[in-house]
Formats: C-alpha cells, structure tokens, sequence
C-alpha cells in the first residue's frame, strides 16, 4: 500500500471531518453544560463564568415526578421488548429458515408496520382505550408499544438467523431435537450478538417513544420523554432541568455506541450485504 | 441437497407454529388498529358532538379541497427533501471520510454514532435551546464580534430549517453505518486493479465506489425518507407547528385535527392517506432491499 502523502487534498480531508465532529459533539456538550449550569447564571455566556456550575438540577429533578417518570418507561419499553422478543424471535426463524414463496410480502408488510405513521394507530387505539379504561395505563402503552417493537424484533431476527448455517439445524433435527428446541438450544446461542442487538434495539424504539405515550398516559403512567415537558411552561422553562433530564434519558442508549458493530446495521436496515 | 433418512431437511419442517403467534399478535396490535383507522376515515366521528350516522368518502373529497391539507404536503416535502438529501449527504461524506481519506480515524465511528442514540425528545429540546436566542452559545459567541445572530425559529423557513438541521445531526449516523456497512462490503480489488491502470483516487471514487453504492444509497434514502414523513417531537417541541402554521407537517395535522380540534374522522382520512403513500415506498424499499440480498 502506497504511504499517504500529506498534500492540500488530505489536509481538506482532516479539516472536513474536523469539522463534523464538531457539529456531531458540540450540541452534546452544550447539553452537558447546560445540565451543570445554575438557573442563576443560565443567559450568561458559558466563558464568561465557567465555574458558576452546580448540582442543584439534580434536586429539581430528583423531586419532581421524573424518577416516576423513568420507572414507567422502564417497565413499558422492557416488557413490550420481552413479549415482541417472545413472539417475534421464533417468526424471524420461521422466515429465515422456512420455504415460504411469500417472504417478499412478508418483508413489505414488515416494512410497511415499521413505516406506518404511528397518528394511524393511536386513533383507533385511544378510542377503543377510552371505552374499555386502558387509558394511563401500563397494560395500554405496553399494547400499544408492541406496534413499535414487534416488526421490527420479526425484520431483525430474520436477518441475524438467516446467517445460521443450515448444517447446525439439521444436525440438531437428526439428533431427534424439534424445531422448537433447536431454537432455542443450538440456533439462540449461535446468533447471540445478533439477537442482542434485536432486543437493545426494540427496547430502544419504545423508549425513545413520545407520541404514544403523550396521547395514552395522563398523569400515573407519563413516561420520560412526555414528563420532560413538564419542566417547559407557559411562565419559565427550566432549562437546566431539561438539558439534565435529556442527558438522563439518553444514558440507557449508551450501549448501543458499545454494541456499534455490523450486527447494530443488519438490525437496523435489512440485508445490506456486507 | 442430502436426504436423511426418517428426517426431514430443515427446509420442508413445518414452520406454521412458530410463526402463528406473530401473526396473531399482529393482527391484534396492527391490523385491527389499522382497520379502525380506515373504517373511522370514512365515517363521521366527532369526539364531542358524536357520529354522524352518514358513511362514505366525504372526508376524503374534504380533504382535496382543504387548503391547511395541502400547505401541509408542502411543508412535509420540504423537511423530508432537504432532510434526506443533507443527512444522506453528511452519512456519505462521513463513511467515505472514515473509510478512504482518514483511515486511522476509524476508531471515531463511535463518535459519530452518539446522535443516534439520543432520544427525538432530547435532540429537540437540545435543538431547542440552540435556536433560542437569549440562551443559545451560538448566539452568545457570535455577539462577541457584533454579529446579531437572527432567532430562525420565528420566521417560516427558519423553522423548516431548523427541524430539517436537528433531524440531519439525529439521523446521518444511520445512513453512516449503513454506507459503511456497503463500503466494507466492496472488494479492495476493483480499488487496486484501477489504480494500477492509472486511475486517481476521485477516478475511482466516483467511477466505481459510488456506482457500487447505489443500491444501499437508494435504499437507506427511501428508509429516511419514510422516516421524516413521520416527524412528530422535533415538531411539537421546536415550533409547536409554528410560526403560524407554518411548520405543521401532514403527520402533525392529522394529531392537530384528531386531538386538538376532536375531528377524529378528519384526522383518521389523513392518517389513510399518509399511509397510502408509506405503503408505496416501502414496497420499492422491500424490493431494493431484495435485490441486494439476492445479489
């Protein structure tokens, strides 16, 4: 391999992507900042006084309904993972192994699931819940979060089962295993990143949800997302209480930076060969 | 393939029961919410005054001649277009960057990745606070040279551009990865063969890596695409639909008429239609998606 030269082209180059991490980083930071900054000192600029910083939004948070707040989302995001898990894994083999002639149909329904505006199904759904009382409930939003999580838990496990090599099936089926068995004993483990990032990633879309839960909760089940807007109204937004509930929210996603590998991209966009 | 004797080949074994529960579960989640959706759009539901016992396409003959429909097509293609094209232009730019010009910056990718992972809430709040004048360090640093920075919220294309520059800094590390992914998956030989023949680098840039390219490029335009006809949270939380009505995309207006003014069947005949037009781009997306797995 040729060594680089240095040259006005390279230099543009590192200047470019310089660049881009500039505008990729600096909104973090600023949220960072914000988060540390007391409410006293939020319209000065930052060098002008940049030791004024404090914990105090800590308290604000800590007292306000915002731990509440993230425990709904917890429990909401995770169980719609696990059922969409439970139900979705064993489909995604099915697709991925099966001889079906209608995997194409399958992955445009998939598809369209994943790409239907959410408006659609939170009409019906906050009717029929206004009816029958599950409205501002768990069981509701975790329903209503499995329009989120299942096809794309169905979409993802057929893309990391389809790199299953065949041979282990059937090695496992002639050892008298059923299907179901070799699912879970020989298939599960063998694609273990893949079904990881399944499950990271369905947790992900739920938790990040805000417009299902703004039209399903009220008061008792209001996720994080939804509860961050209490800290905006009409009188004063409390910005640094913000900036520290978004960086709070964002710190379940971390793992996904860890995990952000070629399993995290075949999750996300389908079968782009690589 | 091998015939096992008494066993059959894992592709003829029954799969039916592995997959009837998904089947199930999506009727129940999915296609009866949906047929809900269809049957209200073409009724007359109010969410205070009641039904309206009559039954047809009313709401949708309403909805080609109302005006706030229409100005909010317009505004939805502006965010998905300009949207699209920067965040599949940065994602390219990026993968490339990180591939071809500065390979020993591969171990930045993690960077890179970090505004995929924060929460549409948090990336408009944090955009938010970067459009407001009296707050933003933005403003603040520009002021030290006497440059008044313009509040952009408050005027109409100010707005587009602001949710259009949130949604390009959320969303270009997914079309970062993919492109990565799909560049790892071309063969340094075509690069080196080339170059052997004379060609230079840009030559092979754009002659043979972009070409190879296209379909991944293709697919994950159509796949954020869909994606920002979706816009809800940057456009609740950054301009409440504002100035005016300026930035009240389709997606917004069918939650305004539902929620806001209780025309739940106006709003339902709006989600029908956004969700015509999600049906025919996914099916092109299923089927580049297809193709590239069958290449």
């Amino acid at each position: 391999m040729p060594k680089a030269r240095t040259g006005p082209k390279q230099i543009i180059g590192v200047t470019m992507m310089l660049a881009f991490v500039g505008f990729t980083l600096l909104p973090i930071i600023w949220a960072l900042i914000l988060s540390f900054r007391p409410t006293t000192h939020l319209f000065e600029p930052i060098w002008e006084s940049p030791t004024f910083l404090t914990l105090d939004n800590f308290n604000t948070l800590a007292r306000s309904d915002f731990p509440i707040a993230l425990f709904n989302s917890l429990v909401t995001a995770g169980s719609s993972t696990v059922l969409a898990m439970i139900i979705g894994v064993p489909a995604g083999f099915a697709l991925a192994k099966g001889r079906s002639h209608r995997k194409f149909i399958a992955s445009w329904a998939l598809l369209l699931l994943r790409m239907a505006p959410p408006v659609g199904f939170v009409i019906p759904l906050f009717l029929i819940y206004l009816n029958i009382g599950l409205l501002d409930t768990w069981a509701g939003l975790i329903a209503a979060y499995m329009v989120l999580t299942l096809p794309l838990v169905v979409w993802s496990s057929w893309t990391s089962l389809a790199q299953i090599p065949d041979e282990l099936i059937e090695a496992s089926l002639l050892d008298g295993a059923t299907l179901f068995q070799t699912l879970i004993k020989v298939v599960l483990p063998a694609a273990r990143p893949g079904i990881v990032a399944t499950a990271v990633l369905a947790f992900l879309i739920a938790w990040n949800d805000f417009f299902f839960a703004l039209i399903i909760t009220r008061s008792s089940t209001v996720t994080a997302p939804v509860s961050v807007m209490n800290f905006v109204s009409y009188a004063s937004v409390d910005w640094g209480s913000i900036a520290l509930a978004s960086v709070v929210l964002t710190l379940p996603t971390v793992p996904v930076i860890i995990f952000a590998n070629k399993y995290i991209v075949q999750s996300m966009g389908g079968a782009v060969k690589g | 393939m091998q015939d096992y004797v008494g066993v059959q080949p894992v592709f003829q074994r029954n799969y039916n029961r592995m997959l009837l529960p998904a089947v199930i579960a999506v009727g129940i989640f999915a296609v009866l919410p949906l047929a809900g959706m269809v049957a209200l759009s073409l009724t007359d539901f109010h969410l205070i005054n009641g039904w309206d016992k009559e039954f047809g396409l009313k709401n949708f003959i309403r909805l080609w001649n109302d005006r706030r429909f229409m100005s909010s097509l317009n505004v939805m293609m502006l965010l998905s277009v300009f949207g699209v094209i920067f965040q599949v232009l940065l994602g390219l730019l990026i993968a490339v960057g990180l591939e071809k010009i500065v390979p020993k910056w591969r171990f930045m990718r993690g960077i890179f990745v970090v505004p995929f992972v924060v929460p549409a809430v948090a990336v408009a709040l944090i955009w938010l606070s970067l459009f407001t004048p009296t707050l933003s360090p933005i403003n603040a640093f520009f002021d030290l040279f006497g440059i008044t920075v313009p509040a952009i919220l408050t005027t109409q294309y100010g707005a587009v551009a602001a949710i259009v520059i949130a949604d390009t800094w959320a969303s270009y590390p997914f079309v970062m990865l993919l492109i990565l992914a799909a560049l790892q998956g071309i063969s340094g030989d075509l690069d080196e063969a080339a170059s052997i023949d004379g060609a230079t680098k840009m030559q092979i840039f754009f002659r043979i890596t972009l070409p190879l390219l296209k379909p991944a490029l293709l697919m994950v335009a159509l796949f954020r695409f869909i994606e920002t006809l979706k816009h809800f949270p940057l456009i609740f939380i950054m301009t409440n639909g504002g100035p005016g009505r300026t930035t009240q995309a389709t997606n917004y207006y069918a939650y305004i008429q539902t929620f806001q003014s209780s025309n739940v069947s106006y709003g339902a005949a709006i989600a029908v239609f956004l969700f015509l037009f999600a049906a025919v781009i996914s099916f092109y997306v299923a089927r580049a998606n297809m193709r590239i797995s069958d290449a």
